[in-house]
């Protein structure tokens, strides 16, 4: 006899959480363990597991919320009366503030963004939402569930921004009015970066990860990713470009009204930052002619804005999750032919071909390369002095170094995909290591490729940046492996597979540290000799350093690598 | 035929021989003291109920799961002190198809083959015959996040065959597969073992699939071995009759008074 329905539910957010929260563990399960991609979880009771995997995605969301918090607070320096005395002189002090604070909610925005690509392709490519959808539960209260579960993907880092930003506003202008009249410039940040993620995570969900292979794809692939990069070196282009940036607007404002203000007072969130400027009562216009109708018209324009982007919020996160999450593709003739060489070249390629189809790990690839560039360009548009080439030289280098070493680690986590059949494979450990240290060599050397070529346009030396370069491979080779080495022997001590070592903090601060640290070291031995006076031995000392660190970490490496399986 | 002539084995020595295995995950026990062996020219069927211990007995095999007790030895290869020389030996279909999902079909049989150290020449040939035969030579270049599980399927049953090893291990390989190729999975099987020096331990709750294909199974319950023996042998072991492997199974898991009290309880008013 079939069962009597007990009466249905009116929808509810009560229900809507009730559906959402084991939603969410599952989510979080996903994320750290990648079961899906056929790890095994640790042994440990499954609602530890369940607890553990919540923690450690709230680890994840605290650490972004502190970077958050941090940039806030650092607003305060900057709207502080001795900061704006720099800039007050030439421009009206409102006008600083709402600029600074316009900086700020920018940074905020792309730093909320650039958070959502990392965790947005697993929401859509979880299933969790269609999984719900095969409930008996109604759509309205579905679509409140997976908005719910959106936002908690962002609860932490959101919430940061929402109380801090306008707080440290408010105590930087002595003013609770002020930090009030911020919060629609921060809301609409918050909501315009969560819908950015939703629709870049899925575009990059069914086109990234969906894409063919091949060499026109994959040039394709990782344009798109390179694009996708940009967004995480807001922080860095602010900082390098702000003091620029202020007085370039300092000198539009003192030449009077133009379209080049007008359109820098329209950009986002520029009339919503002004907000506060206005209800304290700062000139924002004075005696420079500030035009104040751009500034009513875009406050206007945003806030509709964010009330249309809310509303399509609503019910995007269950419309998209529930999509087909891959783009169906013609199927095509395919290559039948195989190309491959060693063992290690096999593992750095497989590497490169996943993380150009991931995000999260063409990131780490992309970001020295990136930043390489974008020192490069700094240095080209700064023309520097030719007597600085030393310093340049260590400049290019360092950052090289320290971002490749800094990332090198997490390469292993790209195991994680289809871990458990990469372990059947006869693979030794060493041809493993070897191919690991062999991508972070690469990273290394483009990177200081690319800051060097755009060096060598403005100081044409390149025997002295190519000796610098020289000099401190061994250096990167030896951090490579002492990094590799350390999670290899932290792998076999604990007995479990390589591959389980999900990405957490504590693993990349236990192994990333003592990397930078060997990457490091031979630039200090630099700086300390050329500082005393002992400049002509200064560069072969540091070559000389790095070589021995080499030849210690690798044996070390390779010994606990051993010629067994993974 | 010898074993001796398989590059890495030891003279003499059977494809699988499990012993005494025990696996656990913490507290909970999977597998105890479970002995079997393949012997050359055999399908071994390793039957059981969901969570019976066929795949952890199967992962200890691969290298996937450290046994807590016990050895394993592949053509009398230790895979723990050699798990190299033993994973060669072996080609391996899991019980779920996951693999590496942003590779194409063709860049993660690179990967393998290039791993496995296969002739290039010889392994493109033989992915031409088998992406033919299976019917993807037109899936080849994408992402196998975007093919079906019965396409991702057929690439894991290819990678587990291009280097013809000496020894399969196969855990429910037939899952998701179309009529077409479990029958051409199931010729290559048969004919694969009938030379005489290979071995297959083939892992199925299928009782039919086990009835057709091997030659002799052992039958798991809560991780011990209830039975083993051809099939003919647990009849005759069993009881009078000519019951159906699926009854024999059934008898020596003591389950048919479960089976008849649950049938009972789901129809009831």
């Amino acid at each position: 006899m079939p069962f009597e329905p007990l009466p249905e539910d009116r929808p509810s957010w009560r229900r809507a959480w009730q559906l959402a929260d084991p939603a969410y563990t599952e989510l979080a399960f996903q994320a750290i363990y990648a079961v899906r991609q056929g790890n095994l979880p640790p042994t440990d009771r499954s609602e530890d597991l369940s607890r553990k995997a919540r923690l450690r995605v709230l680890q994840s969301k605290l650490l972004v919320s502190a970077l958050l918090g941090f940039l806030s607070m650092g607003s305060l320096l900057l709207l502080n009366p001795f900061a704006q005395q720099l800039f007050v002189s030439v421009m009206p002090q409102g006008l600083y503030v709402a600029t600074v604070l316009g900086a700020l909610v920018v940074l905020e925005l792309t730093l909320l963004w650039w958070t959502g690509l990392q965790i947005l392709p697993a929401f859509l490519a979880s299933g969790i939402v269609p999984l719900l959808r095969t409930l008996p539960v109604d759509a309205v209260t579905l679509r409140r569930a997976s908005l719910i579960l959106l936002l908690r993907l962002f609860d932490a880092p959101a919430i940061t921004c929402l109380v801090l930003t306008p707080l440290a506003a408010g105590i930087a202008l002595d003013s609770a009015w002020a930090g009030l009249l911020l919060l629609p410039a921060v809301l609409a940040a918050v909501t315009f970066a969560i819908s950015l993620a939703l629709l870049s995570g899925r575009f990059f969900v069914r086109h990234i990860q969906g894409a063919r292979g091949g060499l026109g794809p994959t040039a394709l692939r990782w344009a798109y990713l390179v694009l996708w990069a940009v967004p995480a070196f807001a922080m860095y282009g602010f900082i390098t470009i702000a003091p620029a940036f202020l007085r370039y607007v300092a000198a539009l404002v003192i030449y009077g009204p133009s379209s080049s203000l007008d359109l820098i007072f329209l950009a986002f969130p520029f009339p919503l930052t002004t907000l506060p400027a206005w209800g304290v009562g700062l000139p924002t216009s004075g005696a420079f002619g500030l035009d104040l109708a751009p500034i009513v018209v875009g406050a206007l324009l945003y806030i509709t804005a964010l009330a249309a982007t809310g509303w399509w919020l609503r019910t995007a996160p269950f419309r998209l999750a529930v999509e087909t999450p891959l783009a169906s593709l013609p199927t095509v003739p395919g290559t039948i032919r195989l190309r491959y060489g060693s063992i290690p070249v096999a593992v750095l390629r497989k590497d490169l071909r996943t993380a150009s189809r991931s995000p999260g790990y063409a990131f780490l690839v992309l970001l020295p390369l990136l930043d390489a560039g974008a020192l490069g360009i700094w240095t080209y548009v700064a023309n520097p002095n030719p007597t600085d080439v030393f310093s340049l030289a260590a400049a290019a280098v360092s950052s090289a170094a320290l971002l490749a070493t800094f990332f090198g680690p997490a390469f292993f986590a790209v195991e994680v995909y289809g871990y458990s059949y990469t372990r059947t494979l006869p693979l030794p450990g060493r041809s493993l290591l070897l191919g690991k240290v062999a991508l972070v060599a690469i990273i290394y050397l483009f990177s200081a490729a690319i800051v060097i070529a755009l060096t060598l346009l403005r100081i044409f030396s390149p025997g002295l940046f190519l000796a610098f370069v020289a000099a401190e491979f061994p250096a990167i080779l030896a951090a490579a492996f002492l990094e590799f080495g350390i999670l290899f022997h932290r792998a076999r001590r604990k007995g479990l597979p390589i591959t389980n070592l999900f990405a957490g903090a504590w693993w990349a601060a236990a192994v990333s540290i003592p990397g930078l640290f060997v990457a490091g070291t031979p630039l200090v031995v630099y700086d300390l000799l050329r500082i005393g006076a002992r400049g002509a031995i200064a560069a072969p000392a540091m070559g000389a350093l790095a070589l021995v660190e080499l030849a210690i970490a690798a044996p070390f490496a390779l010994s606990v690598a051993g010629r067994g399986a993974t | 035929m010898a074993a001796s002539s398989i590059p890495g084995s030891a003279a003499g020595a059977p494809p699988l021989a499990v012993d005494r295995l025990t696996v656990r995950y913490g507290e909970k026990p999977a597998v105890s003291g479970l002995s079997f062996t393949v012997r050359p020219g055999e399908i071994y069927g390793l039957l059981g109920s969901n969570g019976a211990g066929k795949s952890s007995t199967i992962k200890s095999v691969v290298g996937l799961v450290r046994p807590l007790q016990g050895s394993i030895r592949v053509f009398g290869v230790d895979p723990e002190r050699e798990p190299v020389a033993a994973k060669r030996m072996m080609g391996y279909v899991p019980e779920s198809t996951l693999l590496f999902d942003a590779l194409t079909p063709r860049e993660f049989l690179e990967y393998v083959a290039s791993v496995r150290r296969l002739d290039v020449a010889r392994a493109s040939a033989r992915l031409v015959d088998f992406a033919r035969a299976f019917q993807i030579d037109r899936e080849l270049e994408h992402p196998l996040a975007t093919l079906s599980n019965g396409t991702r399927q057929k690439v894991i049953v290819i990678a587990a065959l291009l280097h013809e090893p000496p020894l399969l291990v196969l855990d429910e390989p037939l899952n998701n597969l179309d009529p077409r190729s479990v029958r051409i999975v199931k010729e290559l099987l048969t004919r694969y073992v009938a030379e005489g020096e290979r071995g297959v331990l083939f892992s199925t709750h299928t009782m039919e699939v086990a009835e057709q294909l091997c030659d002799r199974v052992g039958i798991l319950d809560r991780g011990e071995l209830k039975g083993e023996g051809t099939i003919p042998e647990l009849r005759r072991h069993v009881t009078q009759g000519d019951p159906t492997l699926e009854a024999i199974f059934l008898k020596l898991t003591e389950e048919e008074e479960g089976v008849r009290d649950a049938v009972r309880t789901l129809t009831r008013g």
